[in-house]
């Protein structure tokens, strides 16, 4: 083999760039089982007192309830728009659906903090601040481009002559899509909706604007909890986050391989 | 299956993208029943005419008639008509059966006539065993089968075939090439089909269409085509082609005389050139022989082998000649005059109605 | 031009594009049109871009905290992304984990680690006390520090992923063939690595620096409340000072300044390397 191989140096510094990502995520889990009441690495033993906390807390699991439930129906407003929107505009191809596919990756772009002062003012004219129905609008319409992205890498190693084979043979436009083009691309879709999911999960930038009391999302909480009291309690909360995330990533990537096989 | 052929007419089709354009005025006729190849080099427009047939592409100009009903603004679910993509268009998620099954599907149709249905077309192409296999185990020919039985298993008014065979090595494809014109006579549907292969167009086809640049250049059965090319091009691009130019010296009842340089042509024609004009011959190697001592022929040349090569059958001989440059010629090589040999001086001789006069469109 | 079989495909695209329209473009629309109209019509808001001094403190902040933070970001990256690069095939599923892991977990959580980490209490200072290599504890975070170690911490992978695209579409054999006439592990590296792993380089760059300029959380955590980057200070202006005026013209400007430096690359990268397969 003559395969070229980084040399100590470079490889060295990968390491310690890979644990300058990893470790800071990592020291959490420690000092969420710690057996002091404040911040710290645990000193006698290990204790899941914290834990017990954050379950036994309403605020806690009211909002975690509140974050799943608004992330799974913007989840669902993302998949369906951004999925449709995808399969037109690679079906489509033209200048024209090309501005579609760039104006659908506007949020992505445009920093959340300006689209979170404009909604501010947007939503309290229609009555939707602090509502529900306002953050999974918001949420919905933000996802949006990560279904697009992934919808649309899918769809690029899609044969565009199953689609004329299937409209050859009498199909019509729905059962083209439903029997023939969406079975080939679910594993994107599925991606998608997991980024999408993820993404609302632990939107903070816009419910710090739109949202004040009835509705407090766990990154609100998080947000509070960290600028008010830095307890151990907030460590338990951030593992089982990263616990959540980790769980998602390792569905998308076995998803993935799936597709690939 | 019925034998229910339709007939199918393009009125002075175009399509043009911007400036570009890749089909230019063609009319063309298919008559009921008949297996028609639309044959051209990549960029001729054929797939274009077959897509606008077919309905995925709409033509800038024109008509499309199928039993002289005009058809063009159909769209392709509308149109009934079947169709084998190139590489086939298998559904990579759905089994073969239900691969069959797809158009009855969209229709509508009963499962047990649908199931009776896709049996008879699996039986049609002998893949009855196949089934429950997905596209991707199964041999490029058998793909090939299913995209067949795919396309006329709900009795399309046409079957429309694009690139069918390229996918294929050429051993397989030959087979094919026989299964498809047997299938063809057996169910008596008309056929339009698009290669840029020559030899699939002359050996399946009952008429072939030749385009180039968007034109259709000629039109006939496959061996008026061969015998009879009426373009430097047609002869070029249906096997094997010399090309002997000159000045028209003498004209007299069915046919005329070129010269060049010292040599005399003599050529059968019902069309007489005038006096004096350049003309142009295509000869085919095959159609040479070597001439023996004192054997005389109605055309004679004389030249050298300036190179040669055997080729199982037969001999390819380059030879040099004074007044028409490198003459090809074929010999079979079984019973072959002379053993061939670089620098040998060699006399070839050909009939009048081998040297065919044809136009000089491409320079 | 919309022909008559494509309308059902375009009937796809509606849905999306009416809540783009009416929940995502018109409320930034508004941010614009706000900046021209409070508190008095005109282009008041703009001249403090000129004339007033903590505007004026704020851009020169942020755009010094985009460019270090970019800079140490994309050297970071291109470490990794060029060892990911030259792994093995089962290695590289690793390598890329350790990258795609930090990159979807919430930033809270990591802004949440990193003062455990850095605050005078946290765990960097009552090691290095406790060692006795400092006996009074460092101020790490809530300062310009803090915000480049968060934020650096946030972008590295976001640098990773398109450098590690145009890495992998270097043919080895061109590595190999180098090694093969002579060259040294550094000549192949500069000569042949570098050069044509340069456009993800540069996308890398464009996509760090235009998500560093509006960036809220980190340092709004990690600076606390004294160093002021752009986003943080527009939310300062609207939630506690009600200057929507002055707030949205900066608002305006960010978008403004991240679309001219899309714009300006767009001619020399591939947006597809920035935003992923289904780029504009």
């Amino acid at each position: 083999m003559m395969s070229h191989q980084p040399g100590l140096f470079a490889r060295g510094s990968a390491w310690v760039v890979a644990l300058y990502l990893l470790l800071p995520i990592s020291i959490i889990l420690p000092v969420s089982m710690t057996d002091q009441r404040f911040l710290s690495l645990p000193r006698e033993a290990l204790s899941l007192q914290h834990y017990v906390t954050v379950f036994g807390s309403p605020e806690w699991l009211a909002s975690i309830w509140q974050s799943f439930q608004i992330a799974v129906v913007s989840t669902a407003i993302a998949v369906v728009a951004g999925t449709l929107c995808a399969i037109g505009c690679w079906r489509l191809a033209s200048r024209a659906t090309n501005l579609v596919r760039a104006l659908m990756l506007l949020p992505i772009i445009i920093p959340s903090i300006v689209y979170a002062v404009g909604l501010y003012r947007y939503f309290a004219g229609l009555d939707l601040l602090d509502r529900f129905m306002g953050v999974v609008l918001a949420h919905g319409v933000t996802g949006i481009p990560y279904v697009v992205i992934t919808v649309s890498t899918a769809l690029a190693a899609f044969d565009p002559r199953l689609e004329q084979a299937a409209r050859g043979m009498g199909a019509s436009l729905m059962q083209t899509l439903r029997w023939v083009i969406l079975p080939r691309i679910t594993p994107g879709i599925l991606s998608g909706a997991i980024f999408a999911f993820i993404h609302s999960w632990d939107e903070l930038v816009i419910v710090l604007f739109i949202a004040s009391r009835d509705v407090f999302t766990l990154p609100r909480r998080i947000w509070d909890g960290i600028n008010e009291n830095l307890d151990p309690a907030m460590a338990a909360v951030a593992v089982l986050l990263v616990v959540f995330t980790t769980g998602l990533l390792l569905l998308d990537l076995a998803l993935r391989r799936r597709r690939a096989e | 299956m019925s034998a229910a052929g339709h007939s199918l007419a393009l009125r002075g089709l175009s399509k043009r993208y911007g400036s570009f354009t890749a089909v230019a005025d063609v009319s063309l006729d298919v008559g009921q029943g008949e297996f028609l190849t639309l044959l051209g080099p990549s960029g001729s427009g054929k797939t274009t005419i077959l897509m606008c047939i077919a309905g995925f592409v709409a033509p800038s100009e024109g008509a499309i008639l199928l039993d002289g009903q005009d058809i063009t603004p159909l769209p392709p679910e509308r149109r009934d008509f079947g169709m084998v993509f190139q590489g086939y268009a298998l559904f990579p998620h759905m089994t073969v059966a239900e691969n069959v099954a797809f158009p009855l599907r969209v229709r509508k149709m009963g499962t047990a006539e649908r199931e009776a249905k896709v049996r008879a077309a699996l039986d049609l192409v002998q893949l009855s065993a196949f089934g429950e296999r997905l596209p991707r185990q199964l041999s490029g020919g058998q793909q090939q089968r299913v995209a067949l039985a795919r396309a006329l298993v709900f009795e399309p008014a046409l079957l429309l075939l694009d690139e069918p065979l390229s996918a294929l090595d050429k051993k397989l494809r030959a087979e094919l090439q026989d299964e498809l014109k047997a299938l063809h006579r057996r169910i008596g549907r008309t056929f339009v089909n698009v290669t840029h292969d020559q030899e699939e167009a002359l050996s399946l086809s009952d008429r072939v269409a030749i385009l180039n640049h968007g034109k259709l250049i000629q039109q006939g059965a496959p061996a008026e085509l061969y015998e009879a090319p009426r373009t430097r091009f047609v002869a070029d691009f249906l096997g094997k082609s010399n090309f002997l130019a000159g000045t028209v010296q003498e004209v007299f009842a069915g046919g005329f005389a070129i010269g060049a340089g010292a040599t005399r042509v003599v050529t059968a024609s019902a069309e007489l050139p005038p006096l004096g004009s350049q003309a142009l011959l295509s000869l085919r190697p095959e159609k040479m022989a070597l001439l023996a001592e004192g054997e005389t022929a109605e055309n004679t040349v004389t030249g050298s082998i300036a190179s040669w090569s055997y080729l199982g059958a037969g001999y390819a001989l380059n030879v040099a000649t004074p007044d028409f440059g490198t003459l090809r010629i074929t010999l079979p090589s079984w019973n072959a005059p002379i053993a061939p040999r670089e620098g040998l001086p060699v006399r070839l001789g050909w009939s009048a109605t081998a040297s065919v006069p044809v136009l000089d469109d491409e320079p | 031009m919309m022909r008559r079989q494509d309308v059902g495909w375009w009937l796809l695209i509606l849905p999306a594009f009416l809540l783009m329209t009416a929940f995502y473009v018109a409320p930034i629309a508004q941010v614009l049109a706000i900046s021209f109209t409070e508190p008095t019509p005109g282009l008041g808001n703009y001249e403090r871009l000129f004339t007033n001094e903590s505007v004026q403190r704020v851009i020169i902040t942020t755009l010094r905290i985009c460019v270090i933070t970019t800079t140490i970001s994309l050297l970071l990256g291109y470490v990794l992304s060029y060892r990911i690069a030259l792994a093995s095939p089962a290695a590289q599923r690793w390598w890329i984990l350790a990258v795609l892991v930090p990159l979807w977990i919430s930033v809270l959580v990591r802004a949440f680690a990193w003062v455990t980490l850095l605050r005078r209490q946290g765990l960097v200072n009552e090691t290095l006390m406790s060692t006795g290599l400092i006996t009074e504890p460092l101020q790490l975070v809530w300062n310009e520090f803090g915000i480049v170690v968060g934020m650096v911490h946030y972008m590295v992978p976001y640098a990773v992923l398109p450098m590690l695209a145009s890495m992998r579409e270097i043919d080895p054999r061109l590595l190999a063939a180098a090694r093969g006439l002579g060259a040294g592990r550094i000549t192949i590296f500069a000569k042949i690595f570098l050069p044509l792993s340069l456009p993800g380089l540069l996308a890398a760059g464009v996509l760090v620096f235009i998500f560093t300029l509006g960036f809220y959380i980190t340092p709004a955590l990690l600076g606390g409340g004294k160093t002021l980057m752009v986003a943080e200070w527009i939310g300062l202006q609207i939630l506690d000072l009600l200057r929507w005026g002055l707030g949205t013209m900066m608002a305006t400007v960010l978008v403004v300044a991240i679309l001219v430096t899309l714009a300006i690359f767009s001619r020399l990268v591939d947006m597809k390397r920035v935003f992923g397969g289904g780029g504009a």
